[in-house]
């Protein structure tokens, strides 16, 4: 158990005095609760003797306030400490999240990251805030009236409290059955949600084929399943409340049949039946509420141990290095990589015994078939994934040993599929470099050659991206991201095919464009484009994973019959291309 | 930058009450329900009877028997009140399931209209509207009616009845002591109200702040290598703190508005009790009021602040029921734009017809934008057609024709010389076998996908599909053969696999026409070559028109036309339009002689 909340127990040393006022607060709201069926009895009893009760009442005013007013305190401190601990909980595992690298996100799915942040983290903030509430209220609620209970009458106690067993056994194992059918009905409503989905997309392929009949079935078939499993759900549910009364009403029934005998007998008075009432009333919630909150714990924990799943997981590559030589404030941008074996998934390489020596300011261009392994190595060199310490160096320094802080200002790559956040343009382009101003960004779109578009934005650099605003196309993105990158004025920029969706102007103006920066900076290019190709300084030919060869654009096509199939392709689909346009 | 966290989305937004109009065509659905209907309306009077009978037994019992210690008749009270509370549980629990039933039932039937005319709708308008806003309206939005009906209306209905039935009670019982409750309920409720409304407020805007922080969290989880290659972990940390945090103050404000509704109904009901007390001390003095009565009271006070803890929170569900109503009615008011012709004009043509094709005068575009125009071509049954051009020319449209996908701005486009707009779609577009570049897969098996659930379709029919194509190949490498499982949209096939099942699909229903897109994308030698088997195959017996982008396709049909800028610039056999050296040679040129093709485009320019 202490295993399973070991990541829980550290969230709650803050809260020691937080758990102890509430726990004080909760105590006084329950005494309070308790006085109040007893001062109604004394009421009773002097109604009975045909006196005024003036100061009982003023005494029941009073208590009634006086336990609102602790309910709500010991409410919002208990539901506060829940809460904190939630808020503690779900940044732990943001910052974790932020933490982890490549290796671990290729083993998970993106919307159940996420739902561990929603769902789960609140499953445990229930867990630590209503289970505390409940589990304490219940035990106090039972102290608190059962001496008073059993002082006026133990027998007749007895037989009110009889039905509470089966009060709570029933409520543990209806929230039990409803939680997992709760989970069948959110089950086959996402069945349904993804029904809808799946039609709306392939909603072209129904239509060719006038399969609509066919649609309409198999759609009243899951919406059939739904509406079963929420009937069988709503029966459970339907059961709770009435059982919840009945409980009472049993209880009640209880008081009547022994305790009005014995009123009318003389041995127990009218005010002694008031109260035993409201007793009853006092303790069927907090027993029903114990019952239920037994499953919201199991739930939580359960959650718990998906949220520790994360939290656990330690990132594959170093985080920070300590004492790194100094180097100078502007790299000269040599990259040399020794022997360099990699592999996404072990067992499958992509990369072998790769050697390259790549002088400060090059343009060099990477070239080969699809899945020949450039981008594994352009994603290395930029330490998204983990590599064997003294593969590769970076002006003679091993990559595994420099600051991560200092590696991103310095080298920067812009991926194939470049993401944008939903955010205005601007914001995409600069983060939160705030050293540089609109002027600089504006610079950097048109090295990108992304300025004449962005005027034609609706807001030119402040439109929104993505989902609440504009999307941008392949290209545009690609040039967003180039730009985003220049911005930080790297001295090694890795371009992973970010000409792919550009025509051969365009093209032709970035490579200008990035030749023309104030001092020469050290380029990587992944390239299906000749033009592009033709103006690198050194060109490296890549099959299976190995480098097959190395040269200049002609010297290749002189050479390598694999060059010449591929610059064959490449210039067929350039000239499809432009007779497109 | 970021929008207020209160903005008002289209599915967060609130209705009125109650819009009677609404009401009513919502009723329409309950009407083959009606039964349900009655006995769900029928059992919340009785519930409140039961409920409302058991403080007048509790009055009888003390002021005939407790007090004046006769006991005889009392075990007649008791066994009445056993049943009354008994009739209670049972008339509660069956008033939520005949509830959460005929929600279910109803908004079953409503969703299966919603979705079969979802299914009628045009490609224009899924171009319009996002399919997660669609999915919203079939699913969530149904969702929220449901509710309506399983605990909003009729529960309301109930809740009312009770707090009358019981006024009525407590004014039969003591009409004095009665206007204590009268006068101070309505206050009651009234706070009660405000405060659920607000903490529904905000409630919603903790949700909103949730699914900001689970979108930033997603967005984050994407763009994983933006944040790392410009080392963005600290913004990115304390953008999402800000949210969490904004979120934690929210909470706070809504826990101490739960704990303060909980608390001063409560409070209100012991406040009430202790009214009774100090007035009916008077009136007990004045000897107009017995102690079984005043007892009554007090157990009808509890009974009676029961539903007023919730009755604001359904009015609330009833609030976005409304609003879900009136988007979901207006999406079934969406008219299609192509629909079956009217029965006056309608053509059935012969169970084979001989499959002529042809185009007459026709132009047409999307909005403005003109992409076939003045187009004609007449195909002649069982003739083979290739349409080659550059991306854009208008061949994807041109196909779209012919099976009704769009409609044409002017000309026809005629089957057997009946105009398609005279053939009624389900009929033409089994006449229309089209074979899309990508072929959408459904989840689902392997044969699933090649008879597209269609019952009518044998497995024998399917195997037999498969093997005239050639995709049994492959598919008797699967798993599970015919029976296996794609992954989500087939991931697992490759595209030229993928094409393969596209194909057999025709196979299987078997369509006098074939209309076929190449994939364009490159697809492995093997399934090229197989491919291409079935191709041959498929196009036998079949007036077939073909989107070719490989040389091996174009050299298997009788004729072909060179699509450019929605025009024909030429059409011919393969050999005379190479002899003719317009854009078809220069497309030959460069995909099939290499980079030489340049030049000859160049020239073309």
């Amino acid at each position: 158990m202490r295993l399973r909340l070991r990541h829980l127990l550290p969230l709650f040393s803050g809260q020691k005095r937080a758990f102890a006022l509430g726990f004080m607060l909760l105590a006084i709201t329950n005494a309070s609760a308790a006085a109040i069926p007893y001062v109604m009895k004394l009421t009773t009893e002097t109604l009975m003797h045909q006196q005024m009760p003036g100061w009982y009442i003023f005494m029941l005013l009073a208590l009634a306030l006086l336990n609102a007013f602790f309910r709500i305190q010991s409410r919002t401190c208990i539901f506060g400490i829940g809460r904190d601990v939630e808020f503690a909980l779900r940044r732990a595992y943001h910052a974790k999240l932020l933490s982890l690298d490549a290796p671990f996100f290729n083993q998970e799915k993106t919307g159940d990251l996420a739902a561990r942040a929603a769902a789960d983290v609140s499953a445990v903030r229930m867990f630590v805030g209503p289970g505390f509430l409940q589990i304490s209220n219940v035990f106090m609620a039972y102290a608190a009236t059962l001496p008073v209970m059993i002082m006026l009458d133990p027998w007749l106690t007895l037989y009110t409290l009889a039905p509470i067993p089966l009060v709570l056994g029933l409520s543990r194992l209806l929230t039990r059955r409803m939680y997992r059918l709760s989970r069948v009905v959110a089950d086959r409503f996402g069945h349904l949600s993804g029904f809808i989905q799946e039609s709306i997309a392939g909603i072209a392929a129904i239509h060719a084929h006038a399969r609509e009949a066919d649609w309409q079935r198999r759609f009243a078939h899951e919406n059939e399943e739904l509406a079963q499993a929420a009937i069988r759900h709503a029966r459970l549910q339907s059961l709770f409340g009435p059982m919840v009364v009945l409980a009472g009403a049993i209880g009640g029934f209880i008081i009547l049949a022994h305790g009005g005998g014995e009123v009318a007998a003389g041995r127990l008075t009218m005010g002694d039946f008031i109260a035993f009432s409201g007793y009853l009333a006092m303790l069927i919630w907090p027993t029903v509420g114990f019952g239920w909150i037994l499953t919201v714990m199991q739930r939580g924990l359960a959650a718990l141990d998906r949220i520790s799943g994360v939290l656990d997981a330690q990132p594959f590559l170093a985080a920070e290095v300590a004492a790194a030589p100094a180097r100078p404030e502007r790299w000269p941008g040599a990259i040399g990589i020794d022997n360099l074996e990699f592999a996404f998934r072990p067992g499958t390489p992509v990369l072998h015994g790769i050697t390259l020596e790549i002088p400060a300011g090059a343009l060099i261009g990477l070239a080969g078939r699809i899945g020949c392994g450039k981008s594994a190595l352009l994603q290395v060199l930029a330490r998204l994934y983990p590599v064997p310490a003294g593969t590769i160096r970076i002006d003679g320094q091993d990559l595994t040993t420099i600051p991560e802080a200092e590696l991103r200002r310095e080298l920067t790559m812009v991926p194939q599929e470049s993401f944008l956040f939903s955010a205005p343009l601007i914001q995409n382009l600069l983060l939160n470099r705030t050293d540089e101003g609109r002027s600089r960004t504006e610079a950097a779109v048109t090295t990108a050659a992304l300025d004449e578009e962005v005027q034609r934005f609706p807001k030119g650099l402040d439109t929104m991206i993505g989902e609440r605003g504009i999307t941008l196309s392949g290209g545009q993105r690609q040039r967003a991201a180039l730009a985003r990158a220049l911005l930080g004025d790297p001295s090694i920029l890795l371009l992973d095919d970010v000409f792919a969706h550009v025509d051969a102007r365009t093209e032709e103006r970035i490579l200008a464009n990035l030749r023309h920066a104030n001092h020469r900076r050290t380029v990587v290019m992944v390239c299906h484009r000749i033009a592009a190709l033709q103006r690198a300084d050194c060109i490296h030919l890549m099959d299976q994973g190995r480098i097959v060869a190395s040269g200049t654009h002609e010297s290749l096509l002189a050479t390598s019959e694999l060059y010449r199939d591929l610059n064959m392709t490449m210039s067929r689909t350039e000239a499809l291309e432009a007779l497109s346009q | 930058m970021m929008p207020a966290v209160n903005a008002e989305t289209e599915e967060t937004r609130y209705g009125t009450f109650l819009d009677l109009g609404l009401m009513a065509r919502f009723l329409g659905y309950a009407r083959p329900h009606r039964r349900w209907l009655g006995l769900a309306m029928l059992l919340p009077p009785l519930g409140a009877l039961a409920q409302v009978a058991q403080p007048m037994v509790i009055q009888m019992a003390v002021d005939r028997h407790l007090l004046t210690g006769d006991m005889t008749g009392f075990g007649v009270l008791l066994l009445v009140l056993a049943a009354l509370v008994f009739g209670q549980f049972l008339a509660g629990y069956l008033q939520s399931t005949v509830n959460a039933m005929l929600g279910q039932r109803v908004i079953g039937d409503l969703r299966k209209e919603l979705f079969a005319h979802l299914l009628t709708l045009d490609a224009a308008f899924f171009a319009k509207n996002p399919s997660g806003a669609l999915t919203n309206r079939v699913a969530n939005d149904a969702e929220a009616i449901s509710q309506m009906v399983s605990s909003g209306l009729i529960n309301l209905f109930g809740d009312l009845f009770l707090l009358v039935a019981i006024a009525v009670g407590m004014v039969l019982l003591s009409p004095q002591l009665a206007v204590v409750v009268v006068v101070l309920m309505p206050l009651v409720i009234a706070v009660a109200f405000q405060v659920t409304r607000r903490m529904r407020l905000i409630q919603r805007q903790g949700t909103l702040l949730m699914a900001r922080m689970t979108a930033r969290l997603t967005e984050e989880t994407e763009g994983r290598d933006v944040i790392r290659l410009f080392h963005q972990q600290q913004a990115a940390r304390e953008r999402f703190d800000q949210l969490n945090r904004d979120h934690r103050t929210n909470a706070d404000r809504s826990n101490f508005l739960e704990a303060f509704q909980f608390s001063f109904v409560e409070a209100a009901s012991t406040a009430v009790v202790a009214m009774l007390f100090w007035h009916g001390a008077t009136l007990m003095a004045e000897g107009t009021l017995t102690m079984g009565v005043l007892t009554a009271f007090i157990d009808a006070v509890r009974r009676l602040f029961f539903p007023i803890r919730d009755l604001a929170g359904k009015f609330t569900t009833m609030q976005s029921a409304m609003s879900a109503l009136e988007r979901v009615f207006a999406l079934l008011d969406t008219k299609a734009a192509i629909v079956d012709p009217p029965v006056a004009v309608c053509h059935t043509l012969p169970e084979r017809p001989q499959g002529a094709i042809r185009f007459h005068g026709v132009q047409c575009g999307y909005g403005s934008d003109v992409v076939l125009s003045d187009l004609d071509l007449t195909i002649a049954p069982g003739e083979r057609i290739a349409i080659v051009g550059p991306t854009g020319a208008g061949k994807s449209t041109l196909i779209k024709l012919l099976n009704r996908t769009i409609e044409t701005q002017r000309g026809v486009v005629t089957i057997d010389d009946v105009p398609v707009n005279q053939i009624p779609l389900a009929r033409l577009r089994r006449l229309a076998g089209v074979a899309r570049q990508e072929t959408f897969l459904f989840a689902g098996s392997v044969a699933d996908n090649i008879g597209l659930f269609d019952p009518t379709i044998t497995k024998e029919r399917i195997a037999w599909a498969a093997r005239e194509t050639g995709a049994w190949e492959f598919i008797q490498r699967l798993p599970d053969g015919l029976e296996s499982r794609l992954s989500e949209r087939g991931n697992n096939l490759s595209a030229g696999q993928r094409q393969l099942v596209g194909m057999t699909r025709i196979f299987a229903l078997d369509p006098p026409i074939l209309v076929l897109d190449e994939a364009t994308s490159s697809v492995d030698a093997v399934s090229e070559r197989l491919i291409q088997t079935a191709l041959e195959r498929l196009m036998v017996n079949r007036t077939s028109v073909i989107i070719a982008h490989r040389l091996s396709t174009i050299r298997h049909v009788d004729r072909i036309v060179v699509l450019a800028k929605g025009r024909i610039i030429e059409t011919g056999t393969h050999e005379e339009l190479l002899a003719h050296h317009g854009l078809f040679a220069t497309l030959h040129a460069l995909q099939f002689q290499g980079a030489s093709g340049r030049r000859g485009l160049e020239n073309l320019k």
